[in-house]
């Protein structure tokens, strides 16, 4: 019954025909791009365990000692490996951050959601967006350059400082808070507004104690992550919040956080041995407490979303909640002595709206000058030092002579490497998961690890890349291994955006296609993947955009010392981020101007990656006729 | 179109044109909506029942390039006069939507909160009214021991009437249904047809349905559309057993719409 003779009865058998062998092979291939996820995550995991348990069987360190101790001096004759410094540290930085972040975030996406007419959005949203994409570095350079000495001058803050550090991050992590909570709040139905207007509520009315609530959990979402990116923050705080490890809760004072110490081991400035392996347990602790709150966040947003629909069983988790949330509502009344009635006249009413809509398009405000503030200061420092010189001479150590050419070319090169890598993992993975993949245990396994690395900080992909890639694969402190690097930790962006376009082709179209005898390889690539190709190239680029301004990933394996361009794939490189980090805080202020310019051709760089995608996002749309 | 004589209604509408941008979707409506009985609007889709409805708590404005011309009378006040503050006329005509639509609160949170924005905080009083304002929708006795639970948790029917309790409890006059059984099982709609029968002796209601028998079966009065315009009003007895207009005949009769 199967094909075989050729003669007239084989058009019967048609229906019998086995899939060919190409299409398995090819199924096959990307069923192993989407599994390089799982991969990677075990070559994580297994880094930092590795890396930590020959830190904890080194002699001189008592794990015990290393959970409750609260002196951290890793170098000197005495090390003590007492991690408490370092959690103090990042939970003053990262809580700081949260603390001035969350609550701008969320009256500005309030206003923007809720408030906000089309042309405020219009001008908004993109400045929301530009504000994402400046890379760390430069919000570090900012932090060290420019608000320090500010709080040195007028709080007698040291040199290094939270504060400095705690005040940059809040607008670092406003833009996750502001998305997310703004698509939280615009999603809640009209008609849930609408009810509250016919009973005679005002639009502040409305806005606060209706559709806040019904977006509380995108709102709790969006603040989860918003930490979880504080907490995985490395650039910053290893350029302003110090290097001291200090039990303090003043941000006047200098502090380390943990991916300030692995960073610190990362440039050299810890001598080699056992203070060394002890950046893994620290990474450790970090992936550790990161992967915690990722999880936290998705369980919390889908209990509120089943919470809102469910009957009776409610679980201990959300009963506490409620619990929790009725004595703060209590609290809250109280405190504002709401026990009693109260004649409020709609005067009353509508000044509390007046100020309550004030208030949050001033936080509004503060971000959109905040970027203008950045922006100007680093173009004011920056743009007397770009010249041809500049961008044609090689870095020297007399800062009058020193050039970025090399270091624009190892960039450019880490980039184009990084594409070459994480393009077909990325692209392939998306497309398996969303056209072949059927809804089995491993299919929800493989989705889960994805969204789990990309939540891992990037400093442990450095730690990731340097055991692996450098020393594990031999590759050195090389642009191959700084671009497989790059390339597995933008992975899960690529993921994410190619299956969003993949998404965006209609059914009917493979439905038509599958209809006239396709098989689903066929259907796939004549008529999804032409259509998704804009959308998938949009986030591609977008993720190399990342990619290129990334520093603590490449910390551990980019080179400062270099003289020349890498003329092979395992050569050492110099790249953007890098020269940019260490003329920071190079002790001749003059290397500061340099850094400026830097960041200015990184940014221009990046401005122009940027354009790209949106003009073919804009043109692919305008030509999409269905 | 005539008006009904004697009566002096309570809400007034007199020349009433609205307009969505370019579509001018009510076309000179004039017509009475009398204290303390059921008006039902009724016609085809799209004839402009619900915009019409939506004038009379000024819940059109709501709506991007929605224009509305004409006056509406109540209680000797054009309420569609610019120094009426919309806010404060939707205390006192309320409001029930096509689909039942609480806050994903609970249900006792439900009904507090109209409360609350009117400035009563005081426990006690709070648990009265929601109390009398579920007894007032025939809900009570159905849940009075669920009131911490999610209001998403109730039947449709039961949610209907908890969006009924809710706008009773702020104490209007003047109660507006769009259609508020199209989403329900029959019994939930005899439910809610009983209570409307209730409600008539406390509130004016005025009820816009596209199911015909319900119209004869609950309002006293009844006015049809088509098109935009009020074709006819009158005495619900009348409209369906003797209409004066053809297309008014032409539609009871179901041969068309």
């Amino acid at each position: 019954m199967r094909t075989g003779k050729k003669s007239s009865s084989e058009e019967k058998y048609l229906f019998f025909r086995k899939k060919g062998i190409k299409e398995q092979v090819i199924v096959w291939l990307l069923f192993f791009t989407a599994s390089i996820a799982v991969v990677v995550s075990a070559a994580i995991i297994y880094t930092l365990v590795e890396g930590s348990i020959g830190f904890f069987f080194n002699p001189s360190v008592n794990i015990i000692d290393f959970f409750t101790g609260t002196k951290w001096a890793p170098s000197g004759l005495n090390p003590s490996f007492g991690l408490l410094p370092l959690l103090s540290g990042t939970m003053l930085v990262a809580g700081g951050a949260l603390l001035i972040g969350a609550p701008l975030g969320i009256a500005a996406a309030l206003y923007l959601s809720e408030f906000a007419n089309k042309k405020v959005r219009s001008v908004v949203k993109p400045i929301i967006e530009v504000l994402a994409g400046i890379p760390s570095i430069v919000y570090g350079f900012f932090a060290l350059l420019v608000i320090s000495p500010i709080l040195q001058q007028y709080f007698g803050a040291s040199y290094f400082n939270a504060a400095s550090a705690i005040i940059v991050m809040a607008i670092m992590i406003l833009p996750i808070i502001v998305s997310i909570s703004d698509d939280s709040m615009k999603a809640v139905p009209k008609h849930l507004r609408e009810a509250s207007l016919a009973m005679g509520a005002t639009k502040w009315e409305t806005s606060v104690k209706v559709v806040m609530p019904a977006a509380s959990s995108g709102i709790i979402a969006s603040i989860l992550l918003g930490l979880a990116r504080a907490l995985g923050e490395t650039m910053v705080v290893v350029l302003a919040a110090g290097s001291i490890a200090k039990f303090t809760i003043n941000p006047l004072e200098e502090v380390q956080t943990m991916t300030a110490y692995i960073a610190q081991v990362a440039t050299g400035d810890i001598p080699p041995g056992v203070a060394v392996s002890a950046a893994f347990a620290v990474g450790l602790v970090l992936f550790v407490i990161t992967y915690i709150i990722n999880l936290i966040a998705g369980r919390v947003v889908l209990r509120i979303k089943r919470g809102g629909a469910a009957s009776g069983k409610k679980s201990r988790i959300a009963q506490y909640i409620k619990k929790v949330s009725t004595y703060f509502n209590r609290l809250w009344n109280l405190l504002l002595r709401r026990t009693r009635d109260k004649k409020t006249s709609l005067q009353h009413r509508y000044l509390v709206g007046k100020i309550g809509k004030t208030s949050i398009a001033t936080s509004l405000l503060i971000a959109v000058v905040f970027l203008v503030l950045l922006i100007i200061s680093v173009f004011q420092q920056g743009i007397p030092g770009i010249n041809w010189t500049f961008l044609t001479s090689f870095p020297s150590s007399i800062p009058s002579k020193a050039g970025i050419y090399p270091v624009i070319l190892g960039s450019i090169y880490l980039v184009c490497l990084t594409l070459i890598f994480a393009v077909p993992m990325g692209v392939g993975a998306a497309i398996y998961l969303n056209e072949f993949a059927k809804d089995n245990r491993y299919t929800r396994f493989l989705r889960r690890i994805i969204q789990n690395l990309a939540g891992v900080p990037s400093i442990v992909f450095g730690l990731v890349g340097l055991a692996v890639f450098s020393r594990l694969f031999g590759f050195g402190p090389s642009l191959l291994a700084g671009s497989l690097t790059l390339a597995i930790m933008i992975l899960p962006v690529i993921v994410v955006t190619t299956e969003e376009s993949l998404k965006s082709v209609p059914d009917s179209f493979r439905e038509a296609s599958r209809g006239l005898g396709a098989t689903k390889w066929q259907t796939v690539r004549h008529h999804v993947l032409p259509h998704a190709v804009p959308g998938t190239l949009t986030g591609v680029i977008l993720a190399l955009s990342r990619a290129i301004g990334e520093t603590a990933p490449i910390l551990f394996i980019g080179s400062l010392f270099a003289k020349t361009a890498p003329s092979s794939i395992l050569d050492s490189f110099l790249a953007l981020p890098i020269t940019i980090f260490y003329w920071t805080r190079h002790p001749k202020i003059q290397f500061h101007d340099l850094a400026a310019s830097t960041i200015i051709v990184l940014l221009i760089i990046l401005l122009s990656m940027n354009f790209v995608a949106i003009i073919i996002r804009q043109r692919s749309q305008s030509r999409r006729n269905w | 179109m005539e008006n009904h004589d004697a009566v002096k209604g309570t809400i007034s509408m007199r020349d009433l044109n609205v307009y969505y941008s370019e579509k001018h979707a009510i076309i000179d409506v004039s017509m009475d909506v009398l204290e303390k009985k059921v008006t039902a609007f009724i016609g085809p889709s799209g004839c402009g029942k619900s915009t019409l409805l939506r004038a009379l708590n000024r819940m059109n404005e709501e709506i991007e390039g929605c224009r509305t011309e004409g006056k509406i009378f109540w209680k000797d006040v054009n309420i569609l006069d610019a120094s009426v503050d919309p806010v404060a006329l939707r205390s006192k005509i309320g409001m029930v939507f096509q689909k039942p639509n609480p806050f994903p609160k609970s249900v006792y949170e439900n009904i507090a909160y109209g409360l609350k924005i009117h400035g009563i905080h005081d426990k006690n009083k709070l648990d009265e009214l929601v109390e009398k304002s579920l007894k007032a929708a025939a809900l009570w006795s159905e849940i009075s021991d669920r009131l911490d639970e999610s209001a998403l948790s109730l039947s449709g029917g039961q949610q209907q009437r908890l969006c009924i309790a809710r706008a009773l409890a702020i104490e209007p006059e003047v109660i507006l249904m769009d259609e508020p059984c199209s989403a329900l099982d029959p019994i939930a709609t005899a439910k809610i047809e009983d209570l409307i029968n209730d409600l008539k002796k406390k509130y004016t209601v005025v009820i816009v349905t596209h199911n015909m028998q319900q119209a004869a079966r609950v309002s006293d009065f009844t006015a049809y559309m088509y098109l935009g315009k009020m074709i006819e009003y009158g005495d619900t007895k009348q409209i369906f057993e003797n209409p004066r207009e053809e297309l008014t005949e032409n539609y009871i009769t179901g041969r068309f719409g």
